[in-house]
């Protein structure tokens, strides 16, 4: 493996029953930079995401984090190693205040857990609702909540999945800088999102899957003139 | 908000401490039995109440810490006071190792194993007739008072209210509502899910393993039948739900509203207390799933500390 990489996925695949959802497929990134994983409904992005993070498990292929293989490891200690995500479907804790929703996650003391997460909230605007239940707040805010608690849990490799989806577009020029200010900080961002205005300007380097394979990968102007991509994803 | 609360507890507690001495018998044996009830619903509300996995095994940790002390007190000649805490060791015990494996299944699965579970500590307490006295039980000299027994039971109920005031003021509290929210989004984010359920259920089963052994001293004669009823854990699991899951005055508030109506519903209707009860039961579930304090807590927006 080669010693830059902050993660590699060598071949993994995963099978439902008699469905193969991701197949053989592999990945390498660099720290640091902002990548981006895309592909049409059911190509698999989101298996890749869960074989990451633990919550699958591979049937073959190994995942290595920081050169330490993880494919082993529960989610919780993956999530220890340094990696965090968000959910297609939003996850939040309904029941947990939005102020809460980020203190159950942190593993510091708790005055500098309610500083940082305070924070947080200011720093997505939803400062005003930190007493609020997570299940009250609208889906754009439930997707920037989420987003906030996934930098509580200050990961090296942050997973986003479709941060877009539902946040409207003056908060989505927020979440973008915000995403590349955790670049500046030396982040890692890998990104599943079907806007692919986002993905264009955000992203370094395109991973695009098909039917769980992984179909090609480059800058977003080489990306842009792939025919094959062309075709699996715009279908012409 | 807290000196209220306090200034409501505090006279409540001092009047409950002198009670016995200005009351009949008859009230000291009810309160006795309501301290009983308090305490196994602040129990089923550590385990199900905050983190979601419902237990219809309940009665089987205070069935076994029944058991344990009066085997304790009839054989080995043990002080009631000690062998009930012993229960409680054991009831623990238990629950590490049925814990391990049954904590892994979700929803109902868990549940229905809680019920088996029930039933294989009753067959086996019938069983080992030699220790247990099989179906005939074992029988205890009667106690020359109960005034013991009345501040044991008050202390077991105060000490599930301290229990579940630190956890639900802690992070652990928090991160076991998070699992009860969402199990796997809790894990993802990096809470050992699988090791706080452990911790919450241990907790959980050492509560009614010592309200067991505090049981069969107070009943003095206990068998296998009458000790593991589900009836116990349905019980429990009402007067929870009635006050307020995941609440801290919940089951304090359901244990007590539903005891006070038991005994006059049982008074009145002997024959219909059970239809009675079961009727609110599906009141509750139908109409107030969140309980007293649960809709309140959402209608006037008061603290989880309630």
């Amino acid at each position: 493996m080669a010693g830059n990489l902050i993660l590699e996925v060598r071949g993994v695949s995963k099978h439902f029953g008699g469905v193969t959802a991701v197949h053989r497929c592999s990945l390498a990134l660099e720290p640091g930079r902002i990548f981006s994983l895309i592909g049409p409904n059911g190509s698999g992005k989101t298996t890749l995401f869960n074989l990451i993070t633990g919550v699958e498990r591979c049937d073959e292929g190994e995942i290595y984090f920081k050169g330490e293989q993880i494919d082993q490891l529960p989610p919780h200690k993956i999530t220890w190693k340094g990696i965090g995500r968000t959910f297609q479907v939003i996850r939040v804790f309904p029941e947990l205040t939005a102020l809460e929703n980020l203190l159950v996650v942190s593993r510091q003391d708790w005055q500098p857990s309610c500083r940082r997460a305070r924070e947080f909230l200011s720093f997505v605007k939803l400062d005003q609702l930190q007493g609020e239940f997570a299940g009250n707040l609208s889906y754009g805010q439930q997707r920037l909540l989420e987003f906030a608690r996934v930098l509580m849990i200050d990961p090296d490799l942050i997973l986003l999945d479709e941060p877009a989806a539902g946040v409207n577009r003056t908060l989505l020029n927020d979440l973008l800088s915000a995403i590349r200010d955790l670049r500046a900080q030396g982040k890692t961002v890998l990104i599943v999102e079907h806007d692919m205005k986002v993905v264009m300007d955000l992203s370094e380097k395109i991973f695009v899957l098909d039917h769980g394979e992984m179909l090609a990968e480059g800058a977003p102007s080489t990306i842009r003139s792939n025919q094959r991509v062309m075709e699996a994803y715009f279908g012409h | 908000m807290k000196r209220l609360a306090w200034a409501i507890a505090l006279p409540i507690v001092a009047g409950l401490a002198v009670m016995p001495f200005y009351v009949s018998n008859y009230i000291t044996t009810f309160t006795i039995q309501t301290f009983m009830w308090i305490a196994l619903a602040e129990s089923w509300n550590i385990i199900s109440g905050l983190t979601g996995y419902v237990s219809f095994g309940h009665v089987s940790f205070f069935g076994t810490g029944a058991y344990t002390a009066a085997i304790l007190i009839s054989k080995a000649g043990w002080h009631w006071f000690p062998a009930a805490l012993t229960g409680s060791v054991t009831a623990a015990s238990l629950a590490l190792i049925i814990g391990y494996p049954c904590l892994r299944l979700k929803g109902p699965y868990f549940a229905i194993s809680m019920l088996g579970l029930n039933e294989v500590v009753r067959a086996l307490v019938s069983y080992f007739d030699s220790l247990t006295g099989g179906g005939s039980g074992i029988t205890l000299s009667t106690m020359s008072s109960i005034s013991p027994l009345y501040y044991s039971m008050g202390g077991v109920a105060l000490a599930g209210w301290f229990i579940t005031y630190w956890i639900l003021t802690s992070r652990f509290g928090l991160r076991l509502l998070s699992i009860r929210e969402d199990e796997l989004a809790a894990e993802a984010m990096g809470i050992n899910t699988a090791a706080l359920k452990l911790y919450a259920f241990l907790i959980s089963a050492a509560l009614p393993g010592i309200v067991g052994g505090f049981y069969a001293r107070y009943v003095s004669h206990i068998e296998p039948l009458g000790t593991f009823p589900l009836l116990t854990t349905i019980t429990m699991i009402v007067m929870c739900l009635f006050g307020g899951r995941g609440t801290i005055f919940g089951p304090i508030l359901g244990a007590t509203l539903l005891s006070i109506l038991q005994e006059l519903v049982w008074t009145r209707f002997l024959f219909l207390h059970e239809a009675i009860f079961g009727a609110i039961i599906i009141f509750v579930i139908l109409l107030m799933p969140r309980g007293i304090l649960g809709v309140l807590q959402q209608r006037y927006r008061l603290p989880r500390t309630i």
